[in-house]
């Protein structure tokens, strides 16, 4: 327990101070979901799945990156936070490829899983293109498909703060954005050994090894 | 309220390429002041004056220049933004261009106040012609003695608009991809290459040297409660005469474009750049200032032949096209909100496309990673709040045009 005193959907909380929200909220069991962050990871809220209420905010706070501060009021389950939460799952269902709900990787997709937790249905949301792109299979290691790619970049993160390999890197901007290789090649690198720490982040079916999960 | 020319009186009077002519017309006097007196002193001037940002934010000065001078680290970073891309935003070309020298003494107060010793200035890519002059303009000042502790560098953008908001700028700067960071930490405590940084639009910084030269209760006595100073504003669009007018903080929006610039059949007008707000010919005596509708001092005019619907779907584009694509909520969500639009422009629409429009806009406004996301669902909402039945005759007429089709076969 440490000096700085917060609370959480009504309970009292203390960590120290650098904590983020997230942690502090996990610490007393309250659950608040995440996509993008992983503990081992550094964060990086770019999916905002993770936002809640805190008062005095205009706006909800992503609790992943957001550090505690002192007599903090935070909600994390209120109308508005879980309002925008599911329309960030159907945001991410509606943009990306893949026959999801029929597919079998389904059964191990995080964003599935979210969308059940968040009772979110098909999404109301349409986009003109959803992304699509060509299946990569040169690398006999990692297999990708970046049509179902919600570009979480756990991969890139994980590529590079824990394989400390730097395979990935983001490029394109807007709706438009991918995880890429080098200048946008199919992945096929040296460096890119049977470590498959990148299928392991992944949250849905993007990322596989080959031969394996995809029909 | 006529014009009021402070920001802008050396504009067309001195030589943009002699710091002597700047000189001459009382420049660096504000400097010299400066120095007579500590740092914490000039704090305590901008803060007095009420300064807020010019960017478009509209941070207090004074307190952001307070935050980086407590915080802790040896080096300190000044950061003029000069990207200036918020649509129909020009006053800082129009000071780069006629008086360079004001932001060199703007920089080197702010650069002694945080205690600075390396400034950058990102200058957009599209403002590349004035590069030389602005070079030159730091030379000359440098030659003078003017910059002596402060060494300043210019770093020119790469032509994304994301790129003026101030994490997403620093990472520019650092080498990085173009894109925001989350807050806090804020760059005063932590920037560029996580020293403390300040990142102060061009116009902020021009405004300093008249206030330590004049004091915060001169300066304080022009506008209104909440917002001092002068500003300038960018009239464009369908005007008879576009251009950078200065005037002071509360001034009325029906002066400016009727007046001044020469507006007729005004039916909207959108005030800070693509993502501010909209303004409605019946609200035209709304006053100008931060707490009511400012941004970045853009005001582009649009006429009874413009419409709503065409507008809203092609500031969406830009934004979309502009999008990072870091957070979901703006990547995605401006996408969606193009194909909506989209589809009502093209005369595809159907009922409920303004609820998907509102219930995304919410969503974006509230968790947005950075200010694009945050704010580009603003004149969705504002068009949907004013011009609600331009949308309802758009889905009308999208519903009955396909009722002839399946008439017609």
């Amino acid at each position: 327990m440490g000096d700085v005193k917060l609370i959480i959907d009504g309970t009292e909380v203390s960590g120290p101070s650098g904590m983020t929200i997230l942690e502090a909220a996990n610490e007393t069991d309250i659950n608040i979901p995440t996509l993008c962050h992983r503990p081992d990871l550094k964060p990086e809220g770019n999916c905002r799945i993770c936002v809640v209420e805190v008062e005095g905010s205009p706006r909800l706070v992503a609790s992943c990156h957001t550090p505690i501060t002192e007599g903090m009021v935070i909600n994390t389950c209120t109308p508005k936070a879980l309002a925008a939460r599911k329309t960030v799952v159907e945001l991410l269902i509606a943009g990306h490829t893949g026959p999801c709900v029929t597919d079998e990787c389904a059964k191990d997709c995080e964003l599935h899983y979210l969308a059940a937790e968040l009772e979110v249905g098909p999404p109301r949301f349409q986009v003109k293109a959803r992304r699509s792109y060509p299946m990569e299979t040169l690398s006999p290691y990692v297999q990708r498909d970046m049509g179902r790619c919600i570009l979480c970049r756990r991969c890139v993160r994980a590529c590079t703060e824990i394989a400390k390999k730097n395979v990935f890197s983001m490029a394109y901007r807007g709706f438009h954005s991918k995880v890429v290789v080098d200048c946008d090649v199919p992945l096929d690198k040296e460096e890119c050994r049977d470590c498959g720490i990148c299928i392991d982040y992944c949250p849905t079916s993007a990322l596989t090894k080959p031969n394996k999960g995809v029909s | 309220m006529p014009e009021k020319k402070i920001l802008t009186k050396n504009c067309g009077k001195i030589d943009p390429g002699d710091v002597s002519t700047y000189e001459a017309e009382g420049g660096f006097k504000a400097l010299e002041k400066t120095l007579r007196i500590s740092p914490e002193e000039v704090i305590a001037e901008v803060k007095a004056s009420g300064l807020r940002g010019r960017g478009g934010a509209g941070f207090p000065c004074g307190a952001k220049w307070e935050l980086a001078r407590k915080s802790k680290g040896d080096e300190k970073v000044l950061i003029c933004n000069a990207d200036e891309g918020e649509v129909g935003t020009f006053k800082d070309r129009y000071l780069l261009q006629h008086d360079p020298f004001s932001l060199m003494e703007g920089m080197a107060i702010a650069g002694y106040a945080i205690g600075a010793g390396k400034g950058y200035i990102y200058l957009r890519s599209e403002y590349h012609y004035l590069l030389e002059g602005l070079q030159k303009a730091i030379d000359q000042s440098k030659e003078k003695g003017y910059l002596k502790d402060l060494e300043i560098e210019i770093r020119e953008g790469a032509g994304a608009y994301i790129c003026g908001e101030e994490s997403a700028l620093m990472n520019s700067i650092e080498g990085k991809r173009g894109e925001s960071r989350f807050r806090p930490p804020f760059p005063p405590e932590s920037g560029l290459f996580e020293k403390p940084t300040i990142i102060n639009n061009v116009e902020t910084l021009v405004n300093v040297p008249h206030i330590i030269q004049n004091g915060s209760e001169w300066y304080g006595a022009m506008g209104t409660d909440e917002s001092k100073g002068t500003k300038l504003f960018c009239v464009s669009g369908d005007v008879a005469r576009p251009g950078v007018y200065e005037m002071e903080l509360g001034c009325d929006l029906k002066e400016l474009v009727m007046d001044l610039a020469g507006a007729k059949e005004i039916k909207m007008i959108q005030v800070g750049g693509s993502t501010g707000g909209i303004i409605p010919s019946d609200m035209l005596s709304t006053p100008l200032a931060y707490e009511t509708i400012l941004g970045s001092g853009a005001v582009m005019v649009f006429d009874q032949t413009r419409d709503v619907v065409d507008f809203t779907y092609r500031t969406m584009e830009f934004l979309n096209e502009e999008s990072c694509g870091k957070c979901t909520p703006c990547r995605e969500g401006t996408e969606v909100m193009v194909g909506v639009l989209g589809r009502l422009v093209n005369g595809e629409g159907v009922d409920g496309d303004m609820e998907v429009l509102e219930e995304l806009s919410d969503t974006m406004k509230l968790s947005a990673l950075c200010g694009l996301g945050q704010t580009a669902p603003v004149p969705v909402l504002d068009t949907l709040k004013y011009f609600r039945k331009d949308y309802e005759n758009r889905i009308s007429q999208s519903v009955f045009l396909r009722s002839l089709k399946t008439v017609n076969g």
